[in-house]
């Protein structure tokens, strides 16, 4: 493996500025393991080697004149590689969400968060896979083949930012934005031993992210360590004059240091998320990882969320309703393939009948159902009533403690075909991640061990609402006095 | 109509709002003329990713049009999906408001043309936007964008009318009332007001609401008018027949005056209306309402009101000076300027201003006849400084030119020649020049008289003083 793609975002942002190497040095490296590595692994859809190269190009020349004479900041992201999920829109490159219906379709936008990252000087390497508009739990569901786990070829990254989360497992790119409306940041970055961050609801801006559960989609970032993470969550988030969900609260300049010391810190331990049938490696990694925050100070403390078991009901409710009306523009009209001749129904049928696969089907019928007259009270009305209930028990558990320690899922990544044939046991692979999600507030995860077939298992602590530098201080603090996020797959 | 029936008329309409901007995206609202898919970007063609961030203007129009309609501002609304498949329907979806609208209630009270009033209740008013347009041609549907997200205000009211006259007077008060207040263009024919009928009929006196056709397309005060007539009779030569009345939807065909038959309307469409997740809930505090209501005209049946009391003028004065907001605020304004007799004004207004503005095609504000220079003109007829004539002429020429009427008297001359020595002059040269005329007057031809002015007149451009030519004239064919 090149040292170049060893590198962390503060390794590659000082290396760069002192000239150690040069931009154009960096891009080819990502591209020379991805052209070796990931005909096996898939975790791109699609990659710009022509574009990043002229881009690193252009880098290498503000950075050579500004070693000339350094006046003034550079942009914070100057020359970093990043990969980006398929469902978020980078102008000029397909965008797919890992669906047949969108081949083709190349957005003449730029996702917010794409170009406020852009702005600070990042190149985008790639499009990553995703389950298809970002339904599921395994990349399984992507129409462009599974992504593998770089721990384990046979074995699933997780989903639906698998291939986000794979590229940076695998080192083919030093950090990727994902997108997480049920846990599709943190479920994967557990699997693939990476660590994540699911922002608050408002947060980061939506607009170009392609919808699926409008209420719930979140932008995240996935990378190697808690820095690397911060530094990108900061410059892309904040209020956007383009989604009229954004929250302008002001976005803290995150600095971690080097203290360890937790001792301000109340950790709460949900008693919901400890369930049977749980990997018994998963539980004892997460309890063994709980008493590492103690050992470095933080109070630990049992808390309940008593209506966490509802959260799978009430988001296969909530989800698949927005995404049946979400989804209702891919009509073969003005983008994307069209079926069928000239009679209307017949290319509404035959395009999306054709081009949808059958897990978007399926979630659109389920909404559409939940959403129907006669249905609506009984499911997607009390879904909503019970929504609340979860997030009551947030802000009441954020009142005893300072953040929620937590499994992300009930074991490492499953075998690739291990649930396919069980939609139910795959939904069930969210139970722990989605109560975040309907409530809103953020997450973030890292590697807390691994299991005996050396598979990672991940962390989640979530915090209250816009207290994601909590998050990382705290996370950053298990990463300064651990090295699990430092271990890579052969 | 047969004496024993009475109809029963709802009306539901659409006011697109006259905002700079779509509802939900920074594109022109207004397409007429343009080009198709001139107006469009990724936001109100759904493009993937995109979000609708909404328009305040859009919200404030709504506001006004709520206040003038007597209905309850709400303090919390919301933005709700409603989901049905239209190839001119981007996202697949229309943003609309469902249960919690904008506002609540409302009513309007508005004339008929005997005088009598009528009360429309408002059942329902709300914030949407618009889809697209399918059109039909070369044997190809094609779809155009640019109407995607135009604003527009849904009102529907009861079943509160009760003859196609009714409906039409309503329509006429509302498109008045709309672009009094400034929030719509309401032109029928280029769809800022579009109207379908809802209508059924029952045995008078009777409280029972019948099964109901609605009638789609009614682009005119005319289409209404004769679409709700059509229909009622047609519904009553049914019921005679002793058949029922069955849950159509008509279009009226405006070219051939005849009703079609577009569906049956057996189920209820199920829109699957859910909130709006990507809009905040609509909320409208004290002040921000108390701002945009600070700009609500006086409205024109109120207006129309007391110029009929605090001026005295008839009804149907008032009536045409409250026809547009412009207009009445120029009769006023040149009533301020005159100081004299609020109906010499209205004359003067409506026989000979609103000729200009009828053949200039502009508003009564735009005119360069100021209501100083008109409330001037009068009072030099008044003064009997210049006669009627030449102030009716004069409205041309300082509509032409723009100068101060006084001005143009004082350099054209056009004062009246009231100089009795003068004109006795011109007119003892008359008589001798016309001895013909004198003598047949003088053997009674007294309708001569007429003639002889009209000479005089001829001769001093018009400027001489009628009544003063006229006694002068009289003074000296009377002596023998």
């Amino acid at each position: 493996m090149s040292e170049l793609t060893k590198l962390n975002l503060q390794g590659v942002i000082q290396g760069l500025r002192r000239g150690e190497f040069s931009c154009r040095e960096l891009i080819q490296a990502y591209f020379e393991r991805i052209q070796s590595l990931d005909f096996t692994i898939n975790a791109y859809l699609y990659t710009d080697e022509e574009g990043a190269l002229r881009k690193a190009e252009m880098v290498d020349r503000t950075l050579a004149e500004w070693r000339r004479s350094p006046q003034g900041e550079l942009p914070p992201l100057l020359g970093v590689p990043l990969a980006v999920k398929d469902v978020l829109c980078v102008k000029g490159m397909p965008c797919t969400c890992g669906s047949k219906i969108l081949e083709g379709f190349v957005p003449p936008y730029n996702a917010t968060s794409v170009q406020k990252l852009l702005e600070a000087g990042a190149i985008v390497l790639g499009k990553t896979n995703t389950d298809e508009f970002a339904m599921g739990s395994s990349t399984e569901n992507s129409a462009y083949g599974v992504t593998r786990n770089p721990w384990n070829l046979n074995r699933v990254p997780g989903g639906s930012s698998g291939g986000s989360a794979a590229a940076v497992a695998a080192r083919l790119a030093p950090v990727a934005l994902g997108t997480d409306t049920g846990g599709s940041v943190r479920q994967p970055a557990s699997f693939c031993g990476v660590s994540g961050i699911k922002p608050t609801y408002g947060r980061v801006s939506r607009y170009g992210l392609v919808a699926y559960g409008s209420s719930l989609d979140v932008v995240g970032v996935l990378g190697r360590n808690m820095e690397d993470l911060a530094l990108v969550f900061e410059l892309m988030a904040g209020v956007d004059p383009r989604d009229a969900t954004t929250v302008d609260l002001p976005v803290p300049h995150i600095h971690l240091d080097r203290s360890t010391d937790l001792s301000a810190i109340r950790v709460g331990v949900p008693k919901e998320y400890f369930i049977p049938g749980m990997q018994p490696q998963v539980e004892a990694a997460i309890r063994q990882a709980i008493l590492h925050l103690q050992e470095l100070g933080a109070t630990v403390l049992e808390v309940s969320l008593p209506h966490t078991e509802y959260a799978l009901p009430v988001y296969y409710l909530i989800a698949p309703a927005e995404a049946s009306a979400n989804l209702a523009r891919y009509d073969g009209i003005r983008y994307g393939p069209r079926l069928g001749g000239e009679a209307m129904w017949e290319i509404f049928f035959r395009t999306r009948g054709e081009k949808f696969g059958p897990e978007v089907k399926r979630r659109i019928m389920l909404g559409t159902y939940a959403l129907s007259a006669g249905y609506y009270d009984a499911y997607y009305g009390k879904a909503q009533k019970v929504r609340t209930l979860i997030k009551q028990d947030f802000e009441r558990a954020f009142q005893i403690v300072d953040v929620i320690a937590a499994p992300i899922a009930p074991t490492t990544a499953f075998a690739i075909g291990e649930h396919t044939d069980d939609p139910l046991a795959m939904y069930l692979e969210d139970v722990f991640t989605l109560p975040a999600n309907l409530a809103g507030v953020p997450g973030v995860a890292f590697p807390v061990g691994f299991d005996q077939q050396g598979l990672p298992i991940g962390m989640q602590l979530m915090g209250n609402y816009f207290q994601e530098e909590l998050l990382f201080r705290i996370a950053h603090a298990y990463q300064l006095t651990t090295d699990w996020h430092l271990r890579t797959p052969q | 109509m047969s004496p024993e029936y009475e109809a029963v008329i709802g009306l539901e309409t659409h006011i697109q709002l006259n905002t700079q901007t779509k509802i939900f995206c920074p594109c022109k609202a207004d397409s007429w003329n343009d080009p198709p898919n001139t107006n469009i970007c990724p936001v109100c063609t759904g493009m993937p990713g995109v979000l609708p961030v909404l328009n305040k203007a859009a919200v404030e129009k709504a506001m006004l049009l709520a206040a003038a309609m007597n209905a309850e501002i709400q303090p919390i609304s919301y933005f709700d999906r409603k989901n049905y498949f239209y190839p001119d329907l981007p996202k697949g979806y229309q943003i609309s408001q469902y249960n919690m609208p904008i506002a609540r209630g409302g009513y309007l009270v508005f004339p008929m043309p005997d005088g009598s009033e009528r009360k429309v209740t408002i059942q329902k008013l709300h914030l949407e936007e618009d889809a697209g347009k399918t059109k039909h041609d070369f044997g190809r549907r094609l779809i155009d964008f640019n109407r995607c997200g135009v604003p527009l205000v849904e009102m529907v009211t009861g079943p509160d009318l009760h003859s196609a006259d009714e409906a039409a007077q309503y329509i006429i008060r509302l498109r008045q009332l709309l672009r009094w207040i400034g929030i719509s263009e309401a032109d029928m024919e280029k769809g800022h007001l579009r109207c379908d009928a809802n209508v059924s009929i029952r045995p008078k006196g009777a409280e029972v609401l019948n099964p109901k056709t609605e009638i789609k397309n009614l682009n005119s005060i005319v289409a209404i008018r004769e679409a709700i007539q059509t229909e009622i009779q047609r519904q009553i030569r049914e019921v005679e027949a002793g058949n029922p009345i069955e849950a159509w939807t008509l279009e009226w065909d405006e070219d051939r005056s005849i009703l079609r038959k577009m569906r049956s309307k057996e189920t209820e469409a199920d829109y699957r209306y859910f909130r709006e997740p990507d809009l905040l809930s609509l909320q409208i505090d004290e002040a921000w309402k108390a701002a945009v209501l600070s700009t609500l005209p006086e409205l024109p049946l109120q207006r129309r009101a007391r110029f009929v009391k605090e001026y005295g003028l008839p009804i149907y004065d008032a009536d045409i000076l409250t026809s547009e907001r412009s207009l009445s605020e120029y009769y006023e304004a040149t009533l301020q300027a005159y100081q004299g007799d609020p109906k010499r004004v209205s004359n003067w207004i409506i026989n000979d201003v609103l000729r200009i503005i009828n053949e200039l095609g502009v508003s009564a504000a735009e005119l360069k006849i100021t209501p100083p220079y008109l409330a001037q003109i009068i009072r030099m007829v008044d003064e009997s400084v210049i006669n009627i004539s030449t102030g009716k002429a004069l409205l041309d020429k300082v509509q032409n030119c723009g100068k101060e009427p006084a001005a143009i008297v004082s350099e054209e001359g056009l004062a009246k020649m009231n100089d009795a020595d003068m004109l006795e002059t011109l007119i003892q040269q008359l008589l001798v020049e016309n001895p013909v005329q004198v003598e047949s007057y003088r053997k009674g031809k007294s309708g001569l008289l007429g003639w002889f002015v009209g000479q005089v007149m001829k001769q001093t451009q018009g400027k001489a003083d009628a009544q003063l030519t006229r006694s002068i004239l009289e003074k000296y064919l009377n002596q023998k």
